[in-house]
């Protein structure tokens, strides 16, 4: 007889996630049911005041904030994203590309963005690169706002996009582009008719992937942003110091996993019902491609 | 066969080497300190560990709420730590700290008599030892901004637009706020507040970041030219060259002022040392040695005949106009959610 050794092989990942998630998660959730102690920490009794201190102006202006912010980000790096790869993909060189990609986690993410303020300064290297050419007399007001908090957010976040979409492309099968053009197609309709349908996949992770961690931010918006950036991240550490109102920090984090988790599912049904009826008008089509049988292993 | 013996050696050797280290520590009577981070120069702590024949052990911590919250949490082993005033008297009332028997603390009679009644947080000084008093002012870059009165109202220049940065602590800032209008930092009024609040979201529309981090590096890269925050964060990134072109000043109006003190922790294991260090501290040569190394006045009267440094400011300075920051208990809340609306720019 044949022994299931299933769960002995998952038992490390499993105590992980519970250790590391779960029982994190499960406190967050506690806490945010509590009264707040009096001087920082909870007391036991249970108490709605951490979710009824959610439904405030201030904190609906941060949260669409953070949301805009967000997904400013995640369109902008998608979009960078997919070219990249689609270039990482086709060249004779992939492997060095794909260093290049992480070779930048080699540098702790802090060193990388004060980098960008030296950059982006006032004084810094693009402004008086700038102003020696002769392009302009006055320094542009680069840092502090929140422009700068979306570009740095997408410096520090691309590469979560990029692999994704790095390894659906390398896996999609280009003769199918070749088709479609010879079949009359232009460049143009190739791409968006056959390429992009085929890679949905990895532009649905490539958006998760950066979303999430864009939605979350705090230290960037802390060093990058300006006086009116502030985001959710923010709000938390404040509330969990500061104000020592834990049960609003966990209420805060709790709406903020929420907000995510039904963005993420949303998202994804979308997706797969898109997915779906791109399928049947596919097989449904007078000539059938390899294409829905992709598909549908994948 | 070679490798594996070199492998041997080498765990040996380690294992003797930390064998040594280890034990060479468990003979020696050891304090457990919990500090801000750079807030005792090293030269001090291996002068009291040489002169007493101890070790001291060196945690640090950013904030104020990072060391509360972690001592609430897990307790720690800690014997002396240096909470601000406002945490101090959070501390005595969740009952943290061991009281303080004077009697041990020669060097106490030290301590300026002008200071000390002024402190609320903990009246009578029954459970802390002052170790350093300060205020956040205002740094200005001479060079690029050359005219001005020493006020908080430099803040409303519109020749000053996105070149100003103000301290990410809505104490620091409603408190000079509350002062430049004329009423206390520790005002818990709401028509007061609501005034603050007004003059801050003027300051606003210069105010390019509220940042207590970074602010002197980008002053000392000529990026902000007014700063409010510490004077030491911001010298400290300036050469002699160009500290020259900058100037600390407290604005007439006064502002917040902040005292941080040492403080034993109930249960502390090693009290006696404790002591020890706390009047070690307060001995004038030593006291003096510190002050100079941060350019911070001194509190300890004797001690400013030894000081080789003129420090930014000076005790009189402050105590003219201004105030200790006391705990707001309840009232966090309200200027919370002032601080938030003026973040978000309502």
């Amino acid at each position: 007889m044949k022994k299931n050794y299933g769960p002995v092989y998952v038992a490390p990942l499993t105590g992980w996630l519970v250790v590391f998630f779960a029982i994190p998660i499960s406190i967050i959730v506690y806490y945010s049911f509590l009264k707040k102690g009096f001087n920082g920490g909870v007391m036991h009794e249970f108490s709605l005041d951490a979710f009824r201190a959610l439904y405030n102006p201030t904190i609906f202006k941060i949260a669409f904030n953070t949301f805009w912010i967000a997904c400013a980000s995640t369109a902008v790096m998608v979009a960078l994203a997919i070219p990249a790869s689609y270039f990482m993909a086709r060249s004779r060189h992939k492997n060095l590309y794909m260093l290049l990609v992480i070779v930048p986690f080699w540098t702790n993410f802090l060193i990388r963005v004060y980098a960008w303020m030296a950059i982006l300064g006032n004084n810094g290297i693009l402004n008086s690169t700038l102003i020696s050419m002769g392009l302009m007399h006055e320094h542009i007001q680069f840092l502090y706002n929140t422009n700068a908090v979306i570009l740095v957010t997408v410096y520090t976040y691309l590469p979560f996009a990029i692999l994704p979409l790095y390894s659906t492309i390398e896996k999609f099968d280009f003769s199918l582009v070749e088709a479609a053009r010879d079949l009359g197609a232009t460049k143009f309709t190739a791409t968006v008719r056959v390429l992009l349908p085929n890679i949905r996949g990895g532009i649905t992770t490539a958006v998760l992937f950066t979303f999430i961690p864009a939605f979350g931010n705090y230290a960037v918006p802390q060093i990058i942003g300006g006086s009116d950036s502030y985001m959710l991240g923010n709000v938390i550490a404040r509330e969990l110091t500061v104000t020592r109102n834990w049960p609003l920090a966990s209420s805060i984090s709790m709406a903020l996993t929420a907000l995510t988790t039904l963005g993420v599912l949303l998202f994804m049904r979308l997706n797969r019902s898109s997915m779906e009826s791109a399928r049947e008008s596919a097989t449904s089509a007078p000539v059938k491609t390899p294409q829905s049988g992709t598909g549908a292993t994948a | 066969m070679r490798k594996s013996i070199r492998t041997i050696c080498t765990v040996a050797i380690t294992a003797i080497a930390l064998s040594t280290i280890l034990g060479c520590g468990q003979s020696k009577p050891k304090l457990f300190i919990y500090n801000w981070t750079y807030y005792i120069p090293e030269e001090v702590i291996k002068d009291f560990q040489k002169r007493y024949g101890v070790k001291v052990v060196y945690d640090m911590y950013a904030s104020n709420e990072e060391m509360y919250a972690k001592l609430k949490v897990s307790g720690g082993k800690y014997d002396l730590v240096f909470p601000s005033g406002d945490h101090v008297s959070i501390m005595i009332n969740e009952g943290m700290l061991e009281e303080i028997d004077k009697s041990r603390l020669t060097n106490f009679a030290n301590l300026d008599t002008a200071v000390l009644p002024l402190i609320k947080f903990d009246p009578g000084l029954k459970y802390s030892v002052p170790y350093a008093m300060g205020t956040a002012g205002v740094s200005v870059s001479k060079k690029n901004f050359p005219e001005y009165k020493k006020s908080w109202h430099i803040l409303e220049d519109p020749a000053l637009k996105g070149r100003i940065t103000m301290l990410d602590d809505m104490r620091e800032v409603l408190g000079a706020a509350l002062k430049t209008l004329g009423y206390s930092v520790n005002s818990t009024d709401t028509t007061e507040l609501m005034q603050a609040k007004a003059l801050v979201m003027e300051w606003k529309k210069s105010v390019v970041k509220f940042d207590s981090e970074a602010f002197g590096k980008g002053f000392a890269a000529g990026e902000f030219w007014v700063v409010q925050g510490y004077a030491e964060n911001v010298f400290s990134e300036l050469d002699e060259n160009a500290a020259k072109d900058a100037e600390f000043f407290i604005p007439e109006e006064g502002g917040p002022m902040y005292m941080d003190n040492m403080v034993i922790l109930k249960g502390a294991k090693n009290i006696d040392l404790a002591y020890q260090f706390i009047n070690y501290i307060h001995e004038p040569e030593v006291y003096a040695k510190i002050m100079d190394f941060f350019m911070l006045p001194s509190i300890n009267v004797p001690a400013r005949a030894h000081m080789k440094v003129t420090p930014h400011y000076q005790i009189d300075d402050m105590l003219k106009n201004s105030e200790f920051k006391e705990d707001l208990g309840g009232y966090l809340e309200l200027y919370n959610n002032i601080w938030q609306e003026i973040r978000v720019g309502k």
